[in-house]
């Protein structure tokens, strides 16, 4: 690894005024957890490596996890450990729970933040597609102050985002009218343990109890476009529709069209467009799970 | 160059290094604690497994400067003079290590795991190995000495074997 | 006594005592014919069952073993080399001179500072670092030794090599085609070549029910060893060189070592240290003829560790192979004749390959009593990563064909996939297709007790054609 200089942030502000001062005249990173910004230099070239890198990792106010008035709000340096972990992640978000869960490997989810996961935005991004269906926004700081976008803009590209050199991603919202919303992650990889995701898909709907129909549905797709995205013809067909097999799985045949799936190393197109319509049908059904098991009284007991 | 302190294995240690050193070099190098390994340098092995606070890390994914100033406990820290630990003595007994080069490793990941969930179901066990790679072994063995040992700590009678 | 025939008498002592010592040229033969001990099936050994417990395994358990990336010897430097990054080319020129100049850096090699630069287990066709010729990408150009690993690998960025690009050979079926030029010219890409006749096959074809025919591929497979290759090389006054290696073949690998730094072999010593996982990927020399002149040049020890991209890149693989596999069977599924074409993707350098293509081709027919038989296998040079030893020596190449075919042709003919095998396994007595009588055979009853193990004929299984 190339030598650079470390300067540590005490906290979220303290990070950015050192991003201030270094991004004029040195090529900056931040650095969380590190597992995926170091794994990257070990075998870069010299010229892609940074002069300055500011450590975040010990600014505590970007590693609260809180329900605020805005919504359930995450802090970028929460760990995928820490999410796992959280109570209240783990009542309302049983999704985020499994997504994080589906994360490399213990040490790396002991380490990894959700915010480096986030900025690092391979297309398989683990944490995206969940909270993508979640209509989760993220809140950037900059020399500016703070500006707020929704995540499905936040992402941009392959490894690819809408933050500035000189700016921090310091928290993930889910809105309050989504908390609790049933969803559910599912992620196909080529082995169950640390293995990159061919195709990862989340699903998201309330369902109107008296109608029995889907309400508000949401389908993210990761690793079959440049970004997670949205199933824009998988949602507005179930939206209004009743909840029925046949209609998670006609969603899941149009959710195919929705994306691009590339052939690589791991799996052809065409093998990742079947995943894709299998996955989506099977997480809306475990989205609906979640729901019915919340209505039985055992399941609201818990 | 960054002037790091780390309690390692219940004691104080100071270095000098330049900023882009790893945790796992600073043991290595300057703290000739050589039980963690290099295998990949970039995560997926475990073969650098070592705890920081209680927490299992790659220390090849760390910082030196970002363990300062916290409790490190790496392979050499599990034995004492007078006795092995007893996740050591299972994986001796049952002959759970072939080349040994992933041990230092493994060990660290289960004693992590024993740490937090002394009654581990095998699911849980395979779960807390997934970054740890192994060539020889298939593993099982290793999981039958973590199981032993959680048992022994008189957690839960022994399951019918299979 | 007189003197003479105290003589006499010490003469015939000596005589008696080189007698004693003198070792017959040889073995007296056996009797013929000859008594053959033949030990029951699943009765050969104690072990089965048994607990293997190590003696190396308090140590591995305490972090204690040391391996060759533990060691540090005082004043040691490091190595790194350079890779080509191209699988095909002309070196035209090597600047090493922005390297030297760096602070740190203590001594750069080329292949032309290498005394003779050809090495391998059997074909010595593998430079130690390319000087004309590049092969394949992971091929060393130049080495650096420094005082820290980042300088040597920043060094290597300052090494600038011109290349001028030869169309390289990726596939063995254009390396096989006699109008490919050859990687290694003069020499044919086509460098082993064996054939097992056995019985008629045009009169076994001839007799069958169906033909199938089937082309199998697999793919190029690294040992990946926990442990990377690592070793240390340092010498003494007396001019002999010590190499901490971890290496399985010490003895084959001196035999390399002394020939390229151009070192009588009594003057170079090398010390095997525990090895973290060989696989038969540590089963011949790498860098350490690059390590000994680099110590030599700058009389400090050097050590060299691969890093992960490099332990793929250039050190050797599992032989890829295309199998076309053609079989005759009568409407039973008993295989009447079967003809078998292998080519072994040998990658840029021989390495292990004659073995591994002599065994890939007497296991190609399977575990199965084929009496006609041909079967014929070819190794190719390609501009890839250089194949050699790996766990079976191509064993489960040709055992992927030859299941996979027996599949389609159960399938085929509607037999039971588990049937259409017991029908065909090898017996007490059978012949190998090298025509070896085969003791000990269990291959039906170990069919069988899987079988019945995992439940094959319970859940539908038993049915070939759906399986
Ligand atoms: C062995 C292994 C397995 C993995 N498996 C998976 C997997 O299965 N799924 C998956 O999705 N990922 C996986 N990853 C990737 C990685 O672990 C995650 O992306 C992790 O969450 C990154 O977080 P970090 O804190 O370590 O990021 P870092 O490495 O510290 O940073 C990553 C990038 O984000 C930037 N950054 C970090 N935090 C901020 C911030 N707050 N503001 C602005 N910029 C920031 C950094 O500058 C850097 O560019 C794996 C990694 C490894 C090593």
């Amino acid at each position: 690894m190339k030598a650079f200089e470390v300067v540590a942030a005490r906290d979220a502000r303290h990070a950015v005024a050192l991003l201030a001062e270094h991004t004029p005249t040195a090529k900056v990173k931040v650095i969380a957890g590190g597992t995926d910004l170091l794994a990257d230099l070990k075998f870069a070239s010299a010229s892609h490596a940074p002069d300055v890198v500011v450590d975040i990792s010990r600014a505590e106010d970007l590693r609260t996890i809180a329900v605020t008035g805005g919504g359930l709000s995450i802090g970028a340096l929460v760990t995928h450990t820490e999410i796992m972990a959280s109570p209240a992640i783990r009542e309302m978000f049983p999704a985020l729970v499994d997504a994080a869960h589906t994360i490399g490997a213990v040490q790396t989810r002991n380490l990894g933040t959700l915010g480096g996961n986030l900025v690092t935005a391979v297309p398989s991004v683990d944490s995206g597609p969940t909270l993508v269906a979640l209509d989760a926004q993220v809140t950037v700081l900059g020399p500016g102050g703070e500006r707020r976008m929704p995540l499905a803009e936040f992402f941009v590209g392959p490894r690819r985002t809408a933050l500035k050199p000189d700016e921090l991603l310091v928290e993930i919202l889910i809105p309050t009218e989504n908390l609790g919303k049933p969803a559910c992650f599912l992620k196909f990889g080529l082995r169950k343990g640390q293995a990159l995701a061919l195709v990862n898909v989340a699903a998201s709907f309330w369902v109107d109890a008296k109608t029995q129909t889907f309400r508000a549905p949401r389908v993210a797709l990761g690793a079959v476009a440049p970004k997670v995205i949205h199933a824009t013809s998988a949602e507005a067909y179930l939206e209004g529709r009743a909840i029925a097999p046949e209609a998670m799985a006609e969603a899941g045949r149009l959710a195919v069209g929705d994306a691009k799936p590339i052939s690589d190393f791991r799996a052809s197109a065409e093998y990742r467009k079947h995943l894709i319509a299998v996955l989506t049908r099977r997480a809306l059904e475990g989205a609906y799970d979640v729901w019915q098991k919340k209505q039985s009284p055992a399941g609201r007991a818990r | 160059m960054v002037t790091v302190t780390v309690n390692v294995n219940g004691e104080p240690r100071t270095a000098s290094v330049p900023p882009e050193t790893t945790l796992l070099r600073l043991l290595r190098e300057q703290f000739n604690l050589t039980g963690a390994k290099l295998g990949c340098d970039v995560g997926d092995c475990g073969a650098c497994t070592v705890m920081v606070d209680g927490k299992s890390v790659n220390s090849c994914l760390m910082l030196a400067g970002q363990a300062d100033g916290r409790d490190v406990l790496t392979i050499e820290g599990l034995a004492t003079l007078e006795r092995l630990h007893p996740l050591q003595e299972a994986f001796e007994q049952l002959g759970s290590l072939q080349c040994g080069f992933c041990g230092p490793g493994i060990l660290m990941s289960a004693k992590a795991l024993l740490d937090e969930n002394p009654d581990p179901s095998e699911q849980d066990i395979r779960d807390a190995l997934a970054g740890n790679l192994c060539r020889c072994t298939g593993y099982i063995k290793m999981i039958e000495a973590i199981q032993g040992v959680a048992r022994a700590d008189g957690a839960r009678p022994a399951p019918k074997s299979a | 006594m007189d003197k003479k025939s105290a003589v006499i008498e010490k003469q015939a002592r000596l005589q008696e005592v080189e007698a004693l010592l003198k070792a017959p040229a040889a073995a007296p033969l056996a009797p013929l014919p000859r008594e053959v001990l033949v030990p029951e099936a699943r009765q050969q050994t104690p072990a089965v069952r048994q607990r293997a417990t190590r003696p190396d395994g308090r140590l591995h358990g305490l972090g204690q073993t040391k391996y060759i990336d533990d060691y540090y010897l005082p004043g040691m430097l490091y190595a790194k080399i350079k890779r080509a990054g191209i699988a095909s080319a002309r070196i035209l020129r090597i600047d090493t001179s922005e390297a030297l100049k760096m602070p740190g850096v203590m001594a750069v090699i080329t292949g032309k500072d290498v005394p003779c630069n050809s090495f391998g287990p059997s074909l010595k066709d593998q430079p130690v670092l390319a000087d004309e010729r590049v092969f394949h990408a992971g091929d060393g150009v130049a080495a650096v030794a420094a005082v820290t690993e980042q300088i040597a690998a920043e060094a290597l960025e300052k090494i600038t090599v011109e290349y001028e690009p030869i169309r390289p050979v990726l596939d063995p079926l254009e390396s096989l085609q006699l109008e490919t030029p050859g990687l290694h010219a003069p020499n044919p890409n086509i460098y082993g070549h064996k054939v097992i006749r056995k019985g008629d096959v045009e009169k076994g074809f001839a007799q069958s029910y169906r033909i199938f025919e089937g082309s199998y591929r697999t793919q190029m497979v690294e040992h990946v060893p926990l442990e990377p290759h690592a070793s240390v090389a340092t010498w003494d006054a007396n001019g002999r060189v010590t190499i901490y290696s971890t290496l399985g073949r010490i003895t084959l690998g001196r035999a390399d070592i002394s020939r390229t730094i151009g070192v009588p072999m009594s003057r170079v010593r090398v010390i095997a240290t525990v090895v973290g996982g060989n696989f038969g990927g540590k089963n011949e020399i790498t860098t350490e003829p690059v390590l000994a002149l680099l110590a030599k040049k700058t009389g400090r020890p050097v050590k060299c560790t691969f890093t992960r991209p490099e332990e793929f890149l250039a050190s050797t693989t599992r032989h890829p192979l295309v199998m076309d596999y053609k079989t005759g069977v009568t409407k039973e599924g008993k295989i009447l004749a079967r003809q078998i074409r292998l080519v072994l993707d040998g990658g840029a350098y021989c390495s292990w390959s004659e073995t591994t293509l002599g065994k890939a081709c007497i296991l190609s027919a399977g575990p199965y009593q084929i009496d006609n038989l041909y079967a014929e296998a070819f190794v190719v040079y390609t501009n890839k990563t250089m194949t050699g030893a790996m766990r079976g020596f191509g064993a489960p190449q040709v055992c992927f064909a030859y299941e996979s075919q027996m599949d389609d042709m159960a399938k085929a003919l509607g037999i039971d996939p588990l049937q259409i095998r017991l029908t065909n396994a090898l017996r007490e007595g059978s012949l190998s297709p090298t025509s070896q009588k085969l003791h000990s055979v269990v291959v039906r009853e170990t069919l069988l007790q899987a079988a019945q193990r995992f439940g094959w004929n319970e859940d539908g299984g038993g049915n070939g054609a759906q399986s």
